[in-house]
């Protein structure tokens, strides 16, 4: 002010450009706060506004470069915050702000044009729960639309792996973020869906800002899934992140990883069932042989076998008898040829003649060897006939002729083997078979069913 | 190629079909030894069979790239630290 020098008269182009030039200096780079009212939108591309609080107004325009760039669409009534300068329009003395950046007020820009289109295509049925198709239970190609670098492929590629995809994967390497990220992204469905083998897409990125993840919130996006000819799950960001291919897509799942759960998971579920199946095989034998193990047991305990060791024991019963009675009949046998010695003994000390004495000694203690003789022949011969009795039992027993290709285990003292743990490798086992034994050493020991599986 | 994997995949289904057949027989009848034995060793064959299959299931990666306009090709994809 102190350079305008007093009295000095102004053009009015001078003052107009005077008042620009200090505009210029101290208002070109303002933020600004108001409510949008008339609006209009040129042809052009410029969009013409006034800019509004409780009291005043501003003309505003917002031009056709900067205009392009705006996330979200202007609307009347809509509180923005503006950035930009003030400029004199000379031709009619006004001045206005010219806006490069529009953000609504409260909310954030992209959040707001998130909300516009997600009402727009919410609308158009896009979201429609008839609209989504059903993934293939078994695919037997896969469709990857990500960053060929990124975590997510990682992820994905880890969980089909861990979840037994049994399948091929196509990888459609894209830029995930920034310019030019939703052209690539819809190139890459248009592709993937017309090929023919493919039978999903997963389209999958890691977690990011709203900026970052905002290809998957533009409509080219949207509706290329949308048309897309095979089913797209989408897996972007972290669980808290929708973005409106989300909603478009036929599956939403969380994050790359669920997403490539949700794919594989009929795959996960034939091998769990395989899994399933061979364990009931495993244990529905094993209860089979258990079945058999106790009938088995049970007959060796039956009536007939019973019978046949009571008879065992009466004869061993009977044969006690006998050998009482024939140690009975030895003594009394003893007892008259003691009598009768006694007798002699009387006679010979009678007539003491020592020499008839000892020879009659001579001939008694032979007697009494010739007995005892006798009796443990008798014995001997008694125990004989109880063994072949016993190994006649033995032959008829319930085991040989029922397992008919199973085999029993033996401990060396006759115990029976029936589980790993009553023996100790390389401890001597027998191993009974039908027609003889088996002397064997226990290797190792190898605890579950037939192949140790 | 298709064609064959379709192949593979009815033959993985149907032995694990039959395997789920015979442990519901084992399950279901008092069986005769023998014949619970066969059944067995018919049901540890489809078994060994079907884990084959599935051990072969090694995840194949392929990349696409965009060889002339229009026109796509696919390489064998190799993860980044692999």
């Amino acid at each position: 002010m102190a350079t305008v020098p007093a009295k000095k008269i102004f053009t009015v182009s001078q003052i107009n450009t005077l008042v620009c030039e200090m505009l210029d200096e101290y208002f070109s780079d303002i933020w600004i706060v108001g409510e949008i009212s008339n609006l209009k939108t040129y042809e052009s591309g410029h969009i013409y506004f006034t800019l509004k609080d409780e009291t005043s107004q501003l003309a505003a325009v917002c031009f056709r470069d900067s205009a392009r760039k705006l996330k979200f669409k202007l609307e009347t009534g809509m509180l923005v915050i503006g950035h930009g300068r003030l400029e004199v329009y000379a031709a009619s003395g006004k001045y206005q702000i010219i806006l490069d950046t529009i953000e609504p007020r409260g909310i954030g820009a992209l959040q707001q044009a998130f909300e516009q289109l997600k009402r727009k295509l919410e609308k158009e049925g896009l979201f429609d729960q008839a609209r989504k198709r059903q993934l293939p239970k078994l695919p037997r190609v896969i469709g990857i639309i990500t960053s060929p670098s990124g975590a997510a492929i990682h992820d994905m590629l880890k969980t089909l792996r861990r979840y037994r995809a049994h399948c091929q994967v196509l990888l459609y390497p894209v830029q995930v973020q920034g310019e030019g990220a939703a052209a690539q992204i819809v190139r890459a469905l248009d592709c993937l869906g017309r090929r023919e083998d493919v039978e999903v897409i997963i389209l999958g990125r890691g977690g990011g800002s709203i900026e970052d993840l905002w290809p998957f919130n533009e409509e080219v996006v949207a509706r290329a899934i949308a048309a897309c000819r095979v089913p797209v799950v989408t897996g972007i960001g972290h669980e808290v992140d929708f973005t409106i291919a989300d909603f478009v897509a036929d599956v939403r799942a969380a994050t790359p990883t669920a997403a490539a759960q949700v794919v594989a998971q009929g795959w996960y579920e034939l091998e769990e069932r395989f899994n399933r199946a061979v364990a009931d095989l495993f244990q529905v034998m094993q209860d089979y042989l258990f079945h058999y193990e106790q009938r088995v047991d049970e007959l060796s305990r039956h009536r007939a076998f019973e019978q046949v060791v009571r008879r065992l024991q009466d004869s061993r019963h009977r044969s006690e008898i006998y050998q009482a009675a024939m140690v009975n009949a030895i003594r009394r046998h003893l007892g008259v040829q003691a009598a009768a010695l006694n007798l002699l003994n009387e006679q010979l000390s009678r007539q003491n003649p020592v020499v008839k004495i000892r020879l009659r000694q001579v001939a008694l203690t032979d007697l009494k060897s010739r007995l005892w003789r006798a009796l443990t022949a008798q014995t001997t011969n008694f125990n004989t006939r109880l063994e072949r009795l016993a190994s006649t039992l033995n032959a008829l027993s319930p085991l040989a002729s029922l397992a008919r290709g199973y085999a029993l285990c033996l401990k060396p003292d006759g115990t029976l083997v029936k589980k790993i743990g009553q023996v100790a490798v390389s401890e001597d086992v027998f191993i009974r078979l039908s027609d003889g034994r088996l002397k064997c050493q226990v290797q190792d020991k190898i605890r579950g069913g037939e192949n140790g599986e | 190629m298709a064609n064959r994997n379709n192949t593979e995949k009815i033959d993985f289904e149907q032995a694990l079909a039959e395997l789920e057949k015979i442990v519901k027989q084992l399950e279901s009848g008092n069986l005769p030894l023998e014949k619970s034995l066969e059944l067995f060793e018919r049901g540890v064959k489809l078994a060994r069979q079907c884990k084959e299959k599935l051990s072969e299931a090694e995840l194949k990666v392929n990349k696409l790239i965009e060889e002339k306009e229009g026109e796509m090709g696919e390489l064998p994809f190799a993860e980044e630290g692999d």
